[in-house]
């Protein structure tokens, strides 16, 4: 078969699996015996094996079968977590990780066979002592699958599986009058061999050759039509009515080519489910693939509590929590659209703000007709509200970008021999998409060095009167129009001297700058290429490339970063970015009659200020703000105007900010705020420095944009 | 040239249908006293003079960038790159779109914008003109002959690819 159209959404979604296992172990690891927590686990071990099985990737598809049968012994109670399995379970992670990457470089899966991983697992399994009856949730947990390994297992998988079909009144009253009338009822459980090619059509011989035997088929899960659409795994369920003894449907459903098996049993018809006894039908198959096992989906405990009699022990499982599944929440109802798609509908929606701009100013000589002037404003708004909307599209919290963090500090705890512990707040801060892609390589970066250079070792903390455990925080909030991310971590701080001393090693600053050097300058040396304070070379905190890099990704993004941080306290790192790269606020101004949008992100201020209160310094031009002293631009000089006279000798002066440094920069005349949407000038046009690029104004008009960080 | 060579290898004319395939179209554009010709294939929009905003620090044949269905698309002075005189914008001034596939899209502006005329391969010349600046002789690829009107055909590819 082929399932290359397929690759895209089997990388999207295993690797959501993957962050959903990594999470779910590491909760696994505080809460060793949470039901939810392992039947979570369970059910991404079991997508994953079912996609891998799919599209074809054995190894990785034998390695999440193994890793599947352990958590249905843990789950059915056969099996204790402990740290060594977690280890395990963490490699099992990366292991597949690297299944994954290998398929997403090359579309194939490698040749690792991970085999003492697969070795450990199936300790595991064999400690749990061979005399134990085979897990009654396995059935629901395997059914899915036909894999030869679980073959020992699967011989009783599927066996009740029909008890797990829900009925509507019609049909149950359907199933009790054919028993009255003398007629059985059967469920059955056909298996079609994985290597089957066309599964709809053996499914279809499966059925008409149970028809022949006069049988009749009430209830199937999947419903028929996705059977012939070939919406289902390996396997199907189905309720017969018939009057022939079971196994001769059974026989004739078997004769049927590359039928793996067919198990059946008849149903007792008092114990079966009426359909609004399950709490949340429609959440299982939802959060599965397509191509994963949507049939086998719905959670084993749920049918458990609802007292299925061949599922004891997960009902067992599930009994401590019973009122804890039906607040579940329904995995979010998302489909995935390239982001090239949302670009594209983006333009078409600021052709059409530009074109109803048009209208406005057309219309607005007109003043006599008011019926057209309020479809015009009608226009406008939705207009608007259609811009806003497809603004909040590109919009996605950072939790899956941030996800993967609690697990790298697991990882580095053990390997530095620290002991630490990290804590997050406001994963679900909205970036745009395009920002939230590119913010994960530096807040890695940041943590790991908090991890490695903040972070004393316990010893040392003990002797500082400080908690063993050293605690590392990621915040991440909203504050107007910018997304603040702290990494705030309460280690060693920032040894200035340290930092001095080293600088002046490398050669980027003299002894005498150093002396001279505040606190602050000399913290910032850190982003200075080429730095980096580590005695040694770790793989954990990098070879001196490393907050340069940050900061450059950063101001990339058109974000900032800045650290502050005392010394034997603790050090907190904030990165401040725009909300969207598409999109920001702006002032308005105009110099020597020509408009300009400065970022309100960088403006401190707007003075008055009178030119008597010009001062020079070093025949410079500076003002006095409030006991501060900043230099004068006079933007219309760099940008080759004349500029408006004066009105009586008053200026009008935008204060800007960047970092600690401030500057005042005279302009005409303001024109207020306006939210534009940033254009690039283009190829044709070399970067201009202090011009960072353009934007459409309302009347159709292009207006650059100041880039203020350029000036100062 | 390659323009010329194109127009070598196609087949000889036979019938009329045969004709229609092997001419190629161009654009008639004065500047000053000189008109031109610009392959109809590269241009990709014919606007109205309007507004342009200028951009600081760039070459005086920069002249701004303007509005184009929602693109900021930079617009060029084919006179100031070409040695003529600074453009006097009139009513027949337009801004012609080119499109060049690597690049992006980029405006010219032009006098006025006569018609479309059609040339066959043996009413295109590729000889360098003589007259005209030094610089504008670097963009023309070819004569053609209109009738008793002679257009200089510009190369598309060297205006653009010029260092800008």
């Amino acid at each position: 078969m082929d399932v290359s159209q397929y690759l895209e959404i089997f990388l999207d979604e295993t690797n959501e699996h993957l962050q959903n296992l990594n999470k779910q172990i590491l909760n696994l690891e505080q809460n060793p015996e949470d039901a939810d927590t392992i039947n979570e686990i369970f059910r991404a071990a079991h997508s994953l094996k079912g996609m891998a099985g799919t599209m074809g990737y054995k190894r990785m598809q034998n390695l999440t079968h193994d890793m599947e049968n352990v958590f249905s012994e843990v789950r059915s109670g056969n099996i204790k977590v402990g740290p060594d399995m977690i280890d395990t379970l963490f490699q099992c992670l990366d292991a597949l990780q690297e299944y994954t990457d290998n398929i997403k470089n090359s579309s194939d899966e490698g040749t690792n066979e991970n085999e003492p991983l697969i070795k450990l697992l199936n300790e595991y399994l064999e400690g749990k002592g061979a005399g134990e009856a085979p897990a009654a949730a396995a059935p629901a947990a395997s059914s899915g699958d036909a894999a030869p390994a679980s073959d020992s297992k699967s011989s009783d998988s599927g066996n009740d599986k029909w008890n797990q079909i829900k009925f509507d009144d019609s049909q149950v009253k359907v199933l009790g009058e054919a028993l009255k009338s003398g007629m059985k009822v059967y469920g059955i459980n056909v298996t079609v061999k994985e290597s089957c090619i066309l599964k709809a059509a053996r499914a279809f011989l499966v059925l008409k050759a149970i028809e022949e035997k006069g049988g009749e088929i009430v209830v199937s899960n999947p419903s028929s039509q996705d059977i012939e659409d070939e919406k289902f795994d390996f396997d199907f369920t189905l309720i017969v009515i018939a009057e022939c003894p079971l196994d001769d449907l059974i026989k004739a459903a078997s004769d049927v080519s590359e039928i793996e098996k067919v198990v059946g049993a008849p149903v007792d018809v008092d114990k079966i489910h009426l359909e609004d006894e399950e709490p949340a039908p429609a959440a299982a198959p939802q959060e599965e693939a397509p191509a994963a096992s949507a049939p086998s989906a719905p959670s084993p405990a749920v049918p458990a509590a609802s007292s299925a009699p061949a599922a004891p022990a997960a009902a067992a499982n599930a009994a401590g929590k019973p009122a804890a599944k039906p607040g579940k929440p329904v995995v979010n109802r998302t489909i995935r659209v390239d982001i090239e798609k949302l670009d594209s509908l983006m333009n078409l929606v600021s052709e059409l703000i530009i074109a109803k701009n048009s209208l406005v100013s057309a219309s607005s000589g007109s003043a006599e007709n008011n019926d057209f002037n309020e479809k015009i404003e009608y226009l406008e708004s939705v207009t608007t509200n259609l811009h806003e909307s497809v603004m909040k599209v590109r919009m996605v919290p950072i939790e899956n970008t941030v996800q993967k963090f609690p697990r790298m500090i697991r990882d580095l705890n053990k390997k530095l021999g620290k002991k630490m512990e990290l804590y997050m707040t406001g994963e679900d801060t909205e970036l745009d998409r395009t920002v939230v892609d590119e913010i994960g390589d530096p807040l890695m970066h940041l943590l790991r060095n908090s991890a490695d250079h903040g972070i004393e070792s316990a010893e040392i903390r003990a002797e500082r009167g400080k908690p063993e455990t050293g605690s590392i925080f990621l915040d991440a909030y909203q504050e107007g129009n910018n997304v603040i991310i702290e990494v705030r971590d309460d280690g060693n701080g920032i040894d200035v001297e340290a930092v001095k001393n080293k600088a002046i090693e490398k050669g980027v600053i003299t002894p005498e700058q150093a002396a001279a050097m505040a606190d602050k300058d000399a913290i910032n040396l850190l982003f200075h290429p080429g730095f980096s304070t580590a005695k040694e070379i770790t793989d954990v905190s990098g070879r001196g490339v490393g907050l340069d890099v940050v900061k450059s990704k950063i101001e990339a993004l058109s974000g900032e970063v800045s650290v502050k941080s005392v010394l034997g306290e603790g050090s907190t790192w904030t990165i401040r970015l725009p909300l969207t790269l598409a999109i920001i606020q702006t002032l308005m101004v105009v110099v020597g009659g020509e408009k300009y949008a400065i970022s309100l992100g960088s403006i401190e201020t707007i003075e008055t200020i009178s030119e008597k209160d010009i001062k020079f310094v070093e025949n410079k031009e500076v003002i006095n703000l409030r006991g501060q002293v900043l230099p004068l631009i006079r933007i219309n000089e760099l940008i080759e105007v004349e500029a408006k006279p004066p009105v009586d000798g008053m200026l009008t002066v935008v204060i800007v900010k960047k970092g600690d440094k401030m500057a005042g920069i005279v302009v005409d005349e303001l024109r207020g705020q306006q939210e534009i949407v940033i254009k690039s000038l283009g190829k044709y046009i070399k970067q201009v420095k202090f011009i960072s690029g353009a934007t459409i104004l309302g009347d159709g008009e292009v207006a650059l944009i100041l880039d203020t960080n350029a000036l100062l | 040239m390659e323009l010329s060579n194109d127009l070598k290898n196609l087949p000889a004319s036979g019938d009329e249908t045969k004709i229609v395939k092997e001419i190629f179209q161009y654009i008639v554009i004065s500047l000053g006293d000189e008109d031109f010709g610009i392959d109809i294939n590269y241009i990709d929009n014919i606007l109205r003079m309007q507004q342009i905003t200028r951009v600081p620090k760039v070459p005086a044949y920069l002249k701004g960038v303007i509005n184009l269905r929602g693109e900021v698309i930079p617009v060029m002075s084919l006179r100031l790159k070409m040695g003529l005189s600074e453009d006097e914008i009139g009513r027949d001034t337009r801004i012609i779109i080119l499109k060049v596939e690597s690049e992006g899209s980029i405006g010219v502006l032009v006098d006025e914008v006569k018609e479309v005329i059609k040339l066959s391969e043996d009413q295109i010349e590729s000889t360098t003109p003589e007259g005209g600046t030094p610089e504008a002789r670097k963009f023309v690829s070819a004569v053609g002959k209109n009738g008793d009107q002679l257009i200089s055909i510009l190369d598309i590819g060297t205006i653009n690819l010029d260092d800008i």
